[in-house]
């Protein structure tokens, strides 16, 4: 490694400002668009179009009303919490167990079966739609929720298995070797010394799962009908198309739809942190 | 069928799991559209229609217009969907009917088909058995929709002829007014502009030359009028290669452009966003003075009863009285449409005189009669127009490319 | 003898445990429906229903009949600059973000939860957003480049800067997740390496170009993996922004649109064709699964000599 350096080193200090100042760049053009979203929900048609830029003239929540009082919107956001929620915990407890079998134990097939997730990660699952449709119906699933639940995980296993394995296989094997020695049972070693050292990537999985899950209205458009079992971003595209050339209404409609996900991420973005974090600590 | 063997193929996989039946209620009629924002509209005729079919109650549901096609085809391939459908026509129509998706509407048993025209009757029709599968809704007239407002205070007259029509444009423009809402970067929208302005140079006598397997689009007569689209670019917005269709809209209802080039659909629409602007509707440009205009037509959609119904008695009844002036009437009254229905005027003053245009309406020819195998016309005159308007293909490459494409399953385009 | 077969078969039964849960909902739900919808590949349709074993034919005519072989390459080269295109801009930046973050310089909490927010976003979001801001009337970019003095441009309109204005907006949105990716790599270096490092005299080029580039070669795995796949089957974000044709003229059509009109159809021109659209999707696994397994071993290999 440390090749001699002979450039002269940029005075610390400075360099640090100026990643700092990029830092600010790029939050500001990552901030930006989403602060524009919320405004423009306060706004009427005319305003977006003659001025979109600006800060609505008034506070004007008729829009957000609108799209509160006219769909089902808790109904809604109730069944996305529960199906997403649902989900993403069946893929991470499915998942860390079949990437913990690939990445810490040496069998046959083992790289068949870890090319056969990853393969899932490869399919454009939306073709597959009709004998999807017919086999939920064939098992009963058909317009439940469970049956989307089921979809979900078997869509969002492959990036899981996949994302766990990488990290679970660069652990160090020295503090599963010695538990071994112990006599520690394989469920303890998993439990107790592996799975708090994969904590980055539990949630690393966890997000990239819960996010297109949450925000998923292909699948609910075809296998739910029921009102009451609708999601939040079915429901809401059905109501936008009501108001589409209400750009006012529509975006309420998205900053509705993105809230909650939002809050939820800022809410839970300490535990969030420490989880990336966690991984420096050996 | 596919849906059988896999489902067993499943069954046999799956072992054991309980089936459960979704039990629908007894009397009620389900019926799906792409219509979302026509909600308010059928609630309320549908309840009309319980009224007089008391026992028989209509559930509505509206899917998004871009996922209609998957969300329909997959239920229908599953045994499932709808008792009564809301179909495309034409090449649409067909798709489903021929799959064996749609129950034959026989004219002894369905007699309010008397009511529809023959070219109505025909866009719901099987070609290949002759059988009608749909009550047709409505005809589409594309026209021209101006802001007269706009016309007066810029001192404008409302054009008739193509050389008036480009000196409108010029002049309209001068006052910083936009003269045309339309961009390109919606294809539909791109085939409604192409078909409003083409169709009045091309005239009947080149439809009936096409029908007739005498000529293709690379005829002079159709690369003259590809050409004459690119004289209106100066009259569209500023970069209108990237105004979409809800940009035009916005252009067109808010008075910054003086025309919209779109289809009769778009009254109510305007209507509803500003209900000050003073709307008129015209027929496009004739090529010159004293000769006739032409504005395009098509019959939009249809109402057919799933095969798999499981209340196909409440449901035909539902779709005979959809062939009803008791259901026509109002709905074209408050959609703002023209009912496909020959007895269903529209009383609405603008809408009538749509109805007049049509008197020397031409078909919108892709859709009607080039929209029934792939490539469809209307895929290969959508991207064709797109990139002429943007300047990267010639008019002559354009009707190349659409002959060559149709030629693929079309016989008179085959070159031998 | 007894024991150690008993360990072993105890161990084999652990780890069949272990992978049959996922194995099971994998197959039921991914794999057999796949299966069944792969022979509609080789069907022809007539309107929604098939009509008849054809053999090849569909591939066939995806891949040399016009006008779909043209259609075919074309999407598949879109596909190749989107991912070219977000490996070196998105996931290059990526990195370097991660970089910034790992010095925790003052609100490096604050800035990580920023630069991943877009991604808790839908691509339906992000997408109608960045079609305003990108509008050629009303955007914001217009109106700032009109500040230095630049014309407006029809940025998704004009088909030499839409597929380019798509992917800076993929890039907008996924961002923070290969930068948290490469974070989580860089943290597991450990302190105490990159400060001996740095005692060597190593700067920050050398630190990233030597010491932590090597270091982060799982991380880059999973990168590289997903970016591919991804931009592969890249699918809601032109749809959202371009429309299922990929407007205008075809400049931002990739496979999976392709793929997606071909069996379904648009509302607006295109007739279903299942048989065609399933063997699009056939090409298209067959082509990801082929790259991707040679990819990894490549990969998996420079990881293990590092």
């Amino acid at each position: 490694m440390g090749k001699p350096l002979r450039h002269p080193v940029m005075p610390e200090r400075l360099k640090n400002s100026a990643i700092q100042i990029l830092l600010v760049i790029n939050a500001v053009i990552m901030l930006f668009p989403l602060g524009l979203m919320v405004l423009s929900s306060f706004k009427s048609n005319a305003e977006i179009f003659d001025s979109p830029f600006a800060l609505p003239a008034t506070l004007d929540f008729s829009n957000l009303l609108r799209v509160w009082q006219d769909t089902e919107f808790l109904q809604y956001l109730g069944n996305s919490m529960i199906i997403t929620g649902a989900s993403v915990m069946a893929i991470l407890v499915t998942g860390t167990l079949a990437a913990y079998a690939l990445a810490r134990y040496r069998f046959r097939f083992s790289n068949a079966i870890f090319l056969f997730f990853l393969a899932g990660l490869m399919v454009p699952l939306k073709l597959a739609v009709i004998p999807l449709f017919i086999e939920l119906d064939t098992l009963g699933l058909l317009d439940t929720r469970l049956g989307l639940v089921l979809v979900y995980v078997a869509m969002g296993l492959p990036s899981a298995v996949f994302i766990l394995t990488g990290f679970l296989r660069s652990l160090p094997g020295e503090l599963e070797e010695s538990a071994r020695i112990e006599g520690a049972s394989e469920a303890r070693i998993l439990w107790q010394i592996m799975l708090p050292l994969a904590r980055p990537a539990l949630v690393i999985a966890a997000i990239q799962n819960a996010v297109p899950i949450w925000n998923d209205f292909f699948f609910p458009l075809i296998f739910i009908t029921t009102d009451s079992r609708k999601t939040l971003p079915q429901g809401l595209t059905v109501f936008m198309g009501e108001y589409n050339t209400d750009w006012g209404v529509l975006f309420a409609g998205l900053t509705l739809a993105a809230l909650p996900i939002t809050l939820v991420y800022i809410v839970l973005s300490r535990h969030f942190i420490a989880g990336m974090t966690a991984g420096a600590v050996k | 069928m596919f849906a059988k063997t896999t489902r067993r193929l499943l069954l046999a996989a799956t072992a054991a799991f309980a089936m459960v039946a979704s039990a629908a209620q007894a009397g009620e009629v389900t019926f799906w559209t792409w219509r979302q924002e026509d909600k308010a509209v059928y609630t309320d005729l549908f309840a009309a229609f319980t009224k007089s079919h008391p026992g028989i109650t209509v559930k509505f549901e509206a899917f998004p217009n871009e996922n209609y096609n998957t969300i329909v085809s997959t239920a229908l391939a599953g045994g499932k969907g709808a008792d009564v459908l809301h179909v495309r026509a034409y090449g649409g129509l067909e798709a489903m009917a021929k799959a064996g998706y749609l129950v034959p509407l026989d004219p002894a048993k369905v007699p309010e088909l008397k009511n529809l025209p023959a070219d109505a009757l025909a866009s719901e029709t099987l070609r290949a058995d002759g059988k009608i599968y749909a009550v047709s809704l409505a005809g589409q007239t594309v026209g021209i929709l101006i802001n007269k407002d706009l016309f007066a205070t810029a001192g404008v007259a409302v054009p008739t002829n193509w050389a008036d029509f480009l000196a409108a444009g010029k002049a309209l423009k001068a006052k910083g007014i936009t003269p045309i809402a339309n961009g390109t970067a919606t294809p539909w929208m791109v085939a409604v502009f192409h078909s409003a302005f083409t169709n009045p140079f091309l005239g009947p006598q080149f439809v009936t030359d096409m029908l007739a397997g005498k000529t293709n689009f690379e005829d002079k007569r159709y690369v003259d009028a590809l050409a004459r689209l690119l004289e209106l670019r100066d009259m569209l917005p500023a970069g209108f290669t990237g105004v979409d269709y809800p940009t035009a809209q916005q252009l067109f209802s808010t008075g910054r452009a003086a025309m919209f080039v779109g289809g009769s659909f778009e009254i109510g629409p305007f209507r509803r966003a500003n209900p000050k602007l003073n709307l008129d509707f015209i027929a496009p440009p004739a090529p010159a003075a004293g000769q006739p205009t032409h504005v395009s037509r098509w019959f939009d959609s249809g109402f057919a009863i799933n095969a798999k119904s499981t209340h196909s008695e409440d449901a035909m009844a539902l779709v005979r009285w959809l062939a009803t002036p008791e259901f026509a009437i109002p709905a074209a009254e408050k959609l703002g449409n023209i009912s496909s229905l020959s007895n269903a005027p529209n009383s609405d003053p603008l809408l009538g005189k749509v109805a007049e245009l049509n008197k020397t309406a031409m078909p919108y020819i892709m859709l009607v009669h080039f929209r029934y195998e792939s490539p469809t016309g209307s895929d290969l005159l959508q991207d064709g127009v797109q990139k002429m308007m943007a300047g990267t293909m010639t008019p002559a490459e354009v009707g190349k490319m659409i002959t060559d494409g149709i030629a693929k399953y079309y016989v008179p385009f085959q070159k031998k | 003898m007894t024991t150690r077969a008993a360990r072993r078969w105890r161990q084999g039964a652990w780890i069949t445990l272990l992978l049959a849960p996922a194995l099971i909902i994998l197959a039921g739900f991914v794999t057999l429906p796949l299966l069944a919808a792969l022979r509609y590949a080789f069907y022809a349709f007539d309107g929604l229903a098939p009509a008849g074993f054809v053999g090849t034919a569909n591939f066939e005519t995806i891949l040399f009949e016009a006008p779909y072989a043209a259609w075919t390459m074309r999407a598949l080269g879109h596909n190749a600059i989107v991912f070219v295109s977000l490996m070196l801009f998105q996931n290059g930046l990526a990195y370097l973000v991660a970089f910034a973050l790992l010095k925790t310089l003052p609100g490096h909490r604050l800035h990580q939860v920023i630069v991943f927010l877009p991604v808790v976003l839908s691509a339906v979001i992000v997408g109608f957003l960045w079609k305003l801001m990108l509008h050629p009337l009303f955007g914001v970019i217009n109106a700032a480049l009109a500040l230095l003095g630049i014309a407006p441009h029809p940025w998704l309109g004009d088909e030499n800067t839409a597929l380019g204005a798509i992917i800076l907006t993929n890039a907008w949105h996924w961002l923070g997740f290969p930068a948290l990716i490469f974070l989580a790599g860089m943290q597991r270096i450990g302190a105490e390496t990159l400060e001996a490092a740095r005692l060597d005299g190593a700067g920050d080029w050398v630190l990233l170009r030597h010491i932590i580039w090597p270091l982060v070669a799982p991380a880059t795995t999973i990168v590289f993996t997903l970016t591919f796949i991804g931009s592969f089957n890249w699918f809601e974000l032109p749809y959202v922004m371009a429309g299922l044709t990929g407007s205008p003229g075809g400049a931002t059509d990739v496979l999976g649109l392709y793929a997606y009109r071909l069996a379904f159809g648009s509302a607006t021109a295109g007739l279903q064709d299942f048989g065609r659209g399933s063997a699009m999707a056939v090409l298209m696994f067959l082509f990801l699964a082929m790259v991707s397994a040679v990819a990894l071993k490549f990969l998996r290999r420079r990881e293990m000599e590092l």
